[in-house]
């Protein structure tokens, strides 16, 4: 049986690929939904123009599906509400203040 | 009176003090010699990110997804911060900026030979970012950790976490292109064969051979040409491997140590984009292949100068 703990272990493991913070601390997880097998993530980014989406979508996936028993990775990326840096964690915030990036 | 600048009170004092933790802050702290070393290095630092752009600008359209042209114009916007950035150091020390880009000719930019080459497709564009860019995360983080100039110390901080996100770019894709097999993969292959052996000439003459280097001896870096190069095997050889792709070296346990596989360094065909490990080469004649300049020099110093004489030409602003 996937729990939704467990999935949330694993998306703290995806980096963002520029600064070394996880996803789950930049805020940019919304939701984790399991049904049985199948995990579905809502999720979004920084900016609809983001670099990085592609390399964070197949991260997101190749970690989820370590769980064992995951079968499925079902992602949706949505818009709304938008991010902001409020999003950000203190832990997070104290990471990209060390890489002098304002938040 | 003092002719060799190197032996000179000066500069003798200046090494002993950076030796001892100083940090040049100011044109004040330099001495002469202090002061061409750190140019040198700013202006093939500052070119190499500039000439990137056209390089990747080419193969930008050759992408395969909306996402991924997203994120090769995103590192292209990154080069040319990057580039300004050096720039901009060199224009603190009296260096006229506007002139480095627009005033001189194509060949008489400092970049290295690989980006004198066309990327001609998708693979050659992500093994650019696997391969180019991880050398200069290698270089650059060097820098990072070792400079004794304090403000490009400070300005390399982002510089290298940007690097970082085209790394991963081109490692991604790498990854990718080798999973989906057939002729995605062969393409990787052949984007490897010419682009390994260029990487590993990228980093220069061997310590053997370089008796003296001021960059060193200022501590403008930390580590030599064949650490550097060490460095760069070491993650880019157990990456291909990891993924099926061959490259021309391996590891020795013994020596604790990445062997290349072929006579180095040797003659490149850049018409057929490939390497004649059946003709070896002494430095000098890579020198004068290197100072002759590549297939696309002229070109890409077209696109980042643009016309110079026209009404909004390089020249008049």
């Amino acid at each position: 049986m996937v729990t939704e703990n467990q999935v949330w272990q694993a998306l703290k493991a995806v980096n963002d690929p520029e600064y070394p913070l996880s996803i789950v601390d930049l805020g940019i997880i919304y939701k984790v939904e399991v049904l049985h097998a199948i995990v579905a993530i809502e999720m979004t980014f920084t900016a609809m123009g983001c670099p990085a989406i592609d390399m964070i979508l197949l991260d997101v996936d190749e970690e989820v599906r370590k769980i064992s028993g995951v079968k499925n990775v079902d992602i949706e990326i949505v818009w709304s509400p938008p991010w902001t840096r409020d999003r950000i964690t203190p832990a997070g915030r104290e990471i990209l203040q060390y890489y002098g990036v304002g938040v | 009176m003092a002719t060799d600048k190197k032996n000179g009170k000066a500069e003798q004092e200046l090494m002993e003090k950076i030796r001892n933790g100083f940090m040049v802050e100011s044109e004040e702290d330099m001495t002469p010699d202090y002061k061409k070393s750190l140019i040198t290095q700013l202006t093939v630092q500052a070119d190499t990110e500039l000439m990137s752009a056209p390089a990747y600008y080419l193969a930008s359209k050759d992408a395969p997804t909306i996402n991924s042209r997203i994120a090769v114009t995103a590192i292209i916007h990154d080069e040319l911060g990057h580039a300004n950035i050096a720039y901009r150091i060199m224009e603190d020390l009296g260096v006229d900026k506007h002139w480095l880009v627009y005033g001189r000719k194509p060949h008489e930019f400092k970049h290295p030979y690989g980006f004198d080459q066309p990327l001609e497709n998708w693979a050659e564009m992500v093994v650019a970012n696997g391969f180019f860019d991880r050398a200069g995360i290698c270089l650059l983080g060097d820098v990072l950790e070792n400079t004794s100039y304090g403000p490009l110390k400070r300005s390399l901080v982002k510089v290298d976490r940007e690097e970082i996100l085209h790394l991963r770019h081109g490692e991604s894709w790498m990854k990718r292109l080798s999973k989906a097999g057939g002729e995605a993969k062969e393409l990787l292959q052949r984007a490897v064969d010419w682009m390994f052996p260029m990487t590993i000439e990228w980093f220069g003459l061997p310590d053997e051979l370089k008796h003296h280097s001021g960059q060193l001896d200022y501590r403008l870096k930390g580590q030599t040409n064949d650490q550097l190069r060490q460095t760069w095997m070491d993650a880019t050889v157990p990456l291909c491997e990891k993924i099926g792709i061959k490259v021309p070296a391996h590891y020795d346990k013994e020596k604790g140590d990445y062997i290349l596989d072929y006579p180095f360094p040797c003659q490149y065909n850049p018409d057929e984009k490939r390497w004649l490990f059946d003709e070896p080469l002494t430095w000098d004649q890579v020198f004068k292949r290197w100072k002759a300049r590549g297939p696309m020099n002229k070109t890409y110093a077209e696109m980042v100068q643009g016309d110079l004489d026209s009404i909004f030409g390089g020249r008049l602003w």
